[in-house]
C-alpha cells in the first residue's frame, strides 16, 4: 500500500453534536504505541472541551502480546468501555488484532484503520511442532475491504519509512485517523508536538500529514481492483504434525543413559527404560526441536524432521 | 566462509562409527562439545581429507579418535607444539586442536602462551571440565574454589585461571568461550573461530559428571549441564552483567577479535623483503 | 672455482640438512649448537623451508614431529639439558614412526654441566632416554666432513625405516673448522619417504609390510588415518590386546635389525690380526687414530673399531673384529657408557679395559699411548 495521488472524497466523519459518546477502539500487541496513540487521541478529546474516558488493558502483554485501548468521548461519557458492536472507529496497529475486534465495529458506519503490519503472537503457535499451522487470521485485506465499506488499510511503517523515520509509524496512524474525527488539523499537530521527543517534532509532523494525505486520498474502489496483499498467515501445512513428522531415532547400543536428554526435553516426550536407555515414549509431542539431539554426548539420538533447517 | 552448508548435518558423515560408541563416561559433555566442532566443520564445508585434528593428552585428547579425518593424538600438553609444526609445513590443511584444562594450561601452558603470541592460523579448543577426569580427578588450574577432588581432599586452595584473558593477554586473535549447553552458539562460535586467520582460542565449558560432579554433589549429567547457565553468560551482556553476576564473572561469546597479521603470512613476507635485497 | 671450503662442524650440519631436503627446522637456542639454528635460520628460507625458534626444547622436538607428519623431512638440534626435555616426544616419534633427525652436539655434565666443553656423555641416553623399549638409530662422525656425511645419511635412514634418527656431535668437532669439499660428498640423490598410494579403503597405516616398514599416509591423500602414542594395532587405532601387541611392538623393534645392511656404519683399520683393539667413537676416535700409529711404531699390534653408527651397536660386526684380540681399550669422554655394551659382546680370552675422562677435556693420543703400554706391562 503506497501513498493514493490524489483526494476523491472525505471519509465518513460523524457529526459531533450528537448526544452520545464517540468511541474509538485502539488495537494491537505489546510495544506498537497503543497506549501512547490513545493519549493523544485523549488529550485532544480533552483540550476540545470533551468529556474523555480512556480505559486500556495492557499489564500482562509485554512485547508480542494484545493490547487495547478504548477511547470514548463526548458531552458526558458515564462507562470507559465501548460495547460490542457500538466501536466509530477501529483502528488497528496490527492486522490480526484488527480482526480479533471487528465485532466491536458500529455496523454499517464504522471506520476500520488498520496497519497491515503482522506480527505473530505466541499464542497463535500453540502447536509446537514443525509445520504445524499457526493461529494467525486468515482474513486478507480484500476480504475486509469488500465487508467493510469505510475500511482503510495501509502500510503504516512504509509511508514512515519514506520519511526516513521508521519510528514514526504510529503519527501516521494518527494522520489516518485524524480523518475519521471531526478535530481541526492544527489541534492534533499540537498534542502530537507534546508527546513526541522535541527533536522528531518536524519528522513526525510530517508523518502526520503523510497518514492524513494517505487515507484522504484513499479510493477504495481501485484499491479493491488493484490490490496486490494477498497475504494471508493462515496457511494450510501439507504435512501432519506429530509422530510421522519429527521421528526420533534412537540408537540403543551407543546410549549409556546419562538422562540428559529426558531431562531436558520441553515436551517430556522420552523416558529411561528398565535398561535405562532411553525411548520415545510420547512420540506425538515431539516438536522436532531437536534439544536431545544436540545434548546426547553419546551421538545416540537423531531426530528426522523432512525439512531440515540448519541453524 | 561463515556461509550456511547447502546440505543438512549429518553427525555419522564426520565420526568413525566402528569406534562407538565411545569411551567417554556417561552425561561426558566432551561428546557434545564434539557433536559442535564436527557441525561448524560440516557448515563451513571443510572437507575430512583437508582437516587436521591434533589432540594431547587426557579425556580430551581421546575424542580427536572419533572424528574421520587426519587425526593425530600426542603428547601429554603439547598438542599446540605439534600444530604449529604441522601447519607450518602444511599450510593447505585446517588445524584443530583439541586440548583440555590440564594439558592446556598447566603441562601445556607455556605452548599455549606461545601459541597466542604468534598467532599461526590454528583454532584451539580447550574443553574445560575442571578437572584431571582421565586420572581419576585430580585439582586443575580451573577447578573452582572449595571443590573436592582427589588431591585437594579438603576442597581447592588454589586460584582460578580464567584461560580466556590469558590467551587474550597473550595476544591470541580471537578468543571465545562457550558452553556446551548452548550447543548452536558452540557451533557458531567454533565457526566463527575456524574461520579467523589467525590464532583462535575457544573455550568450551564441559562438564565431568562421573568424576567431578560425584566428588561434589553437583547432581546428575543434566543438572550439571543446565547448571552452567547459571555461571556464565553471553559476552554481549556487557558491563551490566559484571555486576550482576558476581559469583564468577565469567562471559560466553566471542570475548576477543583482532586482525593482528597471521604468523605465516609474517614470515613469508620477511622472507619476501630478504629475497628483493 | 674449488668447492673446498673452510666450515664449522655445526654449519656443515646445517648445510647437510638442506642437501638432504630437510624444509623443516624447529629449535630452541643452547649452546653449543645454537650455530646450526643461526644457520638453518639463513638457508631455510632460501629454499621455501620453515625455520621457526620454538618456546622450548619440547616444543621444538613437537614441532618437527607435527612437521614431519604433514610430509616434511626435519630436524632440531640441542645438546644434553634440551636433549633430556625432547625424550618423551622422542620416544612418540618411535613408536609412531615418524621420521625426523635430532642433533645432539654433546656438553660436558650432568645437568646444565659444562656448556663449552666437549663430552660423550650422552651415549646411552641417546640409546635409552626415551621410556620403554624403541628403534632409533644414533650415528657419531668424528670430522666436519662426517658431520656433512652423516647428516645427509640420518635423514635418509630416518625417511626409509621410518625412524627418529639422532647425530650425537662433540662439542669439539661441532665447533671445529676444517677443509671440506661439500660438493663432492653431497650425492644429491637423498632418499624420499615412502608414501602411501593404495587403496584407500581398509587402508592399515602399520600393516606388517615385508619390509617392515609400512607406507606412511600423507594429510590431505584421502587416508584419513589415526596416529596415536598410545600402543596401537595395524589399523592404527589404540589397543590393549596382548596378541596385538606383542606383534606390532615386535615389528616395530625388528625393523631396524631387518634393514641391518642400510643401518649398519662401521670403520675399522687393522682389527684383524690385532691384539689390541681400541674402540672409539666420536673426536675420541681421532685420539685413538693417533696414538695407533705410534703404537705401530713400536711394534704394537693395535687395530681401531670406530662404530659410526653406534646404536643399534653392529654386534656381529664388533664380534668378528675382537676375535682375535687379548685386549679391548674403550676410551670414552664419560664415565664408562658404552663399554658396558661391549662387555655383553666380550669373549672369554679378551679383556676389556676403560679409559675415561669427564673433566672438559678430550682424550690426548698420548693418553690412550700410555694406557696401552700400562696394561702391556701389567699382562
Amino acid at each position: 500500500m503506497t501513498t493514493a495521488v490524489k483526494p476523491v472524497k472525505a471519509p465518513n466523519t460523524p457529526p459531533l453534536t450528537i448526544p452520545r459518546p464517540h468511541n474509538v477502539l485502539i488495537v494491537g500487541v505489546g510495544g506498537q504505541g497503543v497506549i501512547m496513540i490513545s493519549k493523544v487521541l485523549a488529550t485532544l478529546c480533552q483540550e476540545q472541551g470533551f468529556e474523555v474516558k480512556q480505559s486500556e488493558v495492557h499489564g500482562m502483554a509485554k512485547r508480542g502480546g494484545a493490547v487495547f485501548s478504548h477511547v470514548r468521548f463526548g458531552e458526558i461519557v458515564h462507562s470507559p468501555t465501548i460495547p460490542e458492536g457500538e466501536a466509530d472507529v477501529l483502528l488497528a496497529l496490527e492486522w490480526a488484532e484488527g480482526m480479533r475486534w471487528m465485532p466491536y465495529l458500529r455496523q454499517q458506519s464504522g471506520t476500520f484503520i488498520a496497519d497491515t503490519q503482522r506480527i505473530v503472537p505466541p499464542f497463535a503457535c500453540r502447536n509446537r511442532t514443525r509445520g504445524a499451522r499457526t493461529g494467525y487470521v486468515g482474513e486478507t485485506i480484500q476480504t475486509v475491504m469488500e465487508q467493510v465499506e469505510n475500511s482503510f488499510a495501509l502500510d503504516a511503517m512504509g509511508i514512515a519509512k519514506q520519511l526516513g523515520v521508521v519510528k514514526a509509524a504510529n503519527t501516521v496512524l494518527l494522520g489516518a485517523l485524524s480523518t475519521a474525527l471531526d478535530f481541526p488539523t492544527e489541534a492534533w499537530k499540537s498534542v502530537i508536538s507534546k508527546f513526541v521527543p522535541p527533536q522528531t517534532t518536524k519528522v513526525n509532523l510530517l508523518a502526520f500529514d503523510a497518514g492524513r494525505e494517505w487515507a484522504l486520498g484513499f479510493d477504495r474502489e481501485s484499491e479493491l481492483r488493484n490490490i496486490k496483499d494477498t497475504r494471508s498467515l493462515h496457511q494450510e501445512s501439507t504435512v501432519e504434525a506429530g509422530a510421522d513428522y519429527s521421528r526420533v531415532e534412537i540408537t540403543e547400543e551407543w546410549c549409556k543413559g546419562c538422562d540428559i536428554c529426558v531431562k531436558f526435553c520441553p515436551e517430556r516426550c522420552l523416558i529411561m527404560n528398565e535398561k535405562l536407555i532411553v525411548e520415545m515414549a510420547e512420540p506425538e509431542l515431539c516438536t522436532g526441536c531437536r534439544m536431545c539431539e544436540w545434548l546426547c554426548p553419546d551421538f545416540a539420538i537423531t531426530v528426522h524432521t523432512p525439512n531440515h533447517v540448519p541453524l | 566462509m561463515l556461509d550456511q552448508a547447502k546440505t543438512p548435518f549429518e553427525i555419522r558423515d564426520y565420526i568413525r562409527q566402528q569406534l562407538f560408541p565411545h569411551f567417554m563416561c556417561p552425561g561426558c559433555g566432551h561428546g557434545i562439545a564434539l557433536r559442535a566442532l564436527l557441525w561448524a566443520i560440516h557448515d563451513l564445508g571443510i572437507a575430512k581429507d583437508d582437516l587436521a585434528i591434533v589432540s594431547g593428552i587426557g579425556c580430551s585428547g581421546r575424542i580427536g579418535a572419533y572424528i574421520d579425518a587426519n587425526t593425530f593424538h600426542t603428547t601429554h600438553g603439547r598438542p599446540l607444539a605439534f600444530a604449529t609444526g604441522l601447519k607450518l609445513a602444511r599450510p593447505d590443511l585446517h588445524v584443530i586442536v583439541i586440548t583440555g584444562d590440564g594439558d592446556c594450561l598447566a603441562i601445556g601452558g607455556n605452548h599455549l602462551i606461545h601459541a597466542c603470541r604468534r598467532n599461526l592460523d590454528i583454532t584451539c579448543l580447550m574443553l574445560n571440565n575442571e578437572i584431571y577426569g582421565m586420572t581419576g580427578g585430580q585439582v586443575s588450574p580451573t577447578t573452582s574454589s572449595d571443590r573436592y577432588t582427589t588431591t585437594t581432599p579438603e576442597g581447592n586452595y588454589e586460584p582460578v585461571f580464567d584461560a580466556c584473558k590469558l590467551a587474550q593477554g597473550a595476544g591470541a586473535g580471537f578468543v571465545g568461550r562457550e558452553m556446551t549447553l548452548q550447543t548452536p552458539s558452540l557451533k557458531k562460535l567454533i565457526q566463527q573461530g575456524i574461520a579467523h586467520p589467525g590464532f583462535s582460542f575457544l573455550e568450551v565449558i564441559s562438564d565431568c559428571t562421573e568424576i567431578y560432579g560425584r566428588k561434589n554433589d553437583l547432581g546428575e549429567s543434566a543438572e550439571m549441564v543446565l547448571s552452567q547457565k547459571a555461571d556464565f553468560r553471553s559476552a554481549s551482556y556487557g558491563m551490566i552483567a559484571d555486576e550482576v553476576f558476581q559469583p564468577r564473572n565469567v562471559k560466553t561469546g566471542v570475548l576477543y577479535k583482532d586482525d593482528r597479521p597471521e604468523y605465516a603470512q609474517a614470515y613469508r613476507q620477511k622472507i619476501a623483503s630478504r629475497a628483493k635485497k | 672455482m674449488s668447492s673446498v671450503q673452510n666450515i664449522q662442524g655445526n654449519h656443515a650440519c646445517a648445510l647437510a640438512a638442506v642437501a638432504a631436503g630437510c624444509r623443516f627446522y624447529a629449535g630452541y637456542p643452547i649452546t653449543p649448537s645454537s650455530e646450526i639454528a643461526e644457520r638453518m635460520s639463513v638457508e631455510l628460507p632460501a629454499v621455501n623451508g620453515i625455520f621457526v625458534q620454538m618456546e622450548d626444547e619440547i616444543a621444538s622436538m613437537g614441532a618437527i614431529i607435527g612437521a614431519s607428519m604433514g610430509g616434511a623431512k626435519t630436524m632440531t638440534a640441542t645438546s644434553g639439558p634440551g636433549f633430556s626435555l625432547k625424550q618423551e616426544n622422542l620416544g612418540y616419534a618411535a613408536a609412531t614412526e615418524v621420521p625426523c633427525v635430532i642433533i645432539n652436539v654433546m656438553r660436558g655434565g650432568p645437568s646444565t654441566g659444562m656448556p663449552t666443553r666437549p663430552a660423550q656423555g650422552d651415549v646411552m641416553q641417546a640409546r635409552w632416554g626415551t621410556h620403554g623399549d624403541h628403534p632409533i638409530i644414533v650415528l657419531t662422525p668424528w670430522s666436519v666432513q662426517e658431520i656433512y656425511q652423516q647428516t645427509l645419511r640420518a635423514f635418509d635412514l630416518s625417511e626409509a625405516l621410518r625412524v627418529p634418527v639422532v647425530v650425537l656431535i662433540d662439542e669439539v668437532i661441532g665447533h671445529l673448522v676444517e677443509s671440506v669439499d661439500l660438493a663432492k660428498m653431497n650425492t644429491g640423490n637423498p632418499v624420499e619417504r615412502k608414501w602411501a598410494d593404495s587403496s584407500q579403503e581398509d587402508f592399515q597405516p602399520y600393516a606388517h609390510t615385508e619390509d617392515l616398514v609400512p607406507p606412511m599416509p600423507r594429510p590431505g591423500d584421502g587416508y584419513r588415518t589415526h596416529t596415536t602414542g598410545l600402543t596401537h594395532a595395524e589399523n592404527g587405532f589404540p589397543t590393549q590386546d596382548p596378541e596385538v601387541a606383542n606383534r606390532v611392538i615386535s615389528r616395530l623393534l625388528q625393523k631396524l635389525e631387518h634393514h641391518n645392511d642400510l643401518v649398519e656404519c662401521v670403520n675399522q683399520s687393522d682389527c684383524k690380526d690385532a691384539e689390541i683393539v681400541i674402540v672409539a667413537y666420536g673426536i675420541t676416535a681421532r685420539a685413538a687414530q693417533s696414538a695407533k700409529q705410534q703404537l705401530q711404531g713400536e711394534g704394537v699390534k693395535v687395530g681401531i673399531f670406530r662404530p659410526i653408527t653406534l646404536w643399534p651397536f653392529p654386534q656381529q660386526t664388533f664380534s668378528e673384529a675382537i676375535a682375535n684380540a687379548r685386549l679391548v681399550l674403550v676410551p670414552e669422554m664419560n664415565a664408562g657408557q658404552l663399554i658396558v655394551e661391549i662387555e655383553r659382546y666380550r669373549n672369554d680370552s679378551t679383556r676389556i679395559i676403560g679409559l675415561n675422562r669427564y673433566d672438559g677435556e678430550p682424550i690426548s693420543p698420548q693418553q690412550i699411548f700410555n694406557k696401552v703400554k700400562e696394561v702391556l706391562q701389567d699382562a
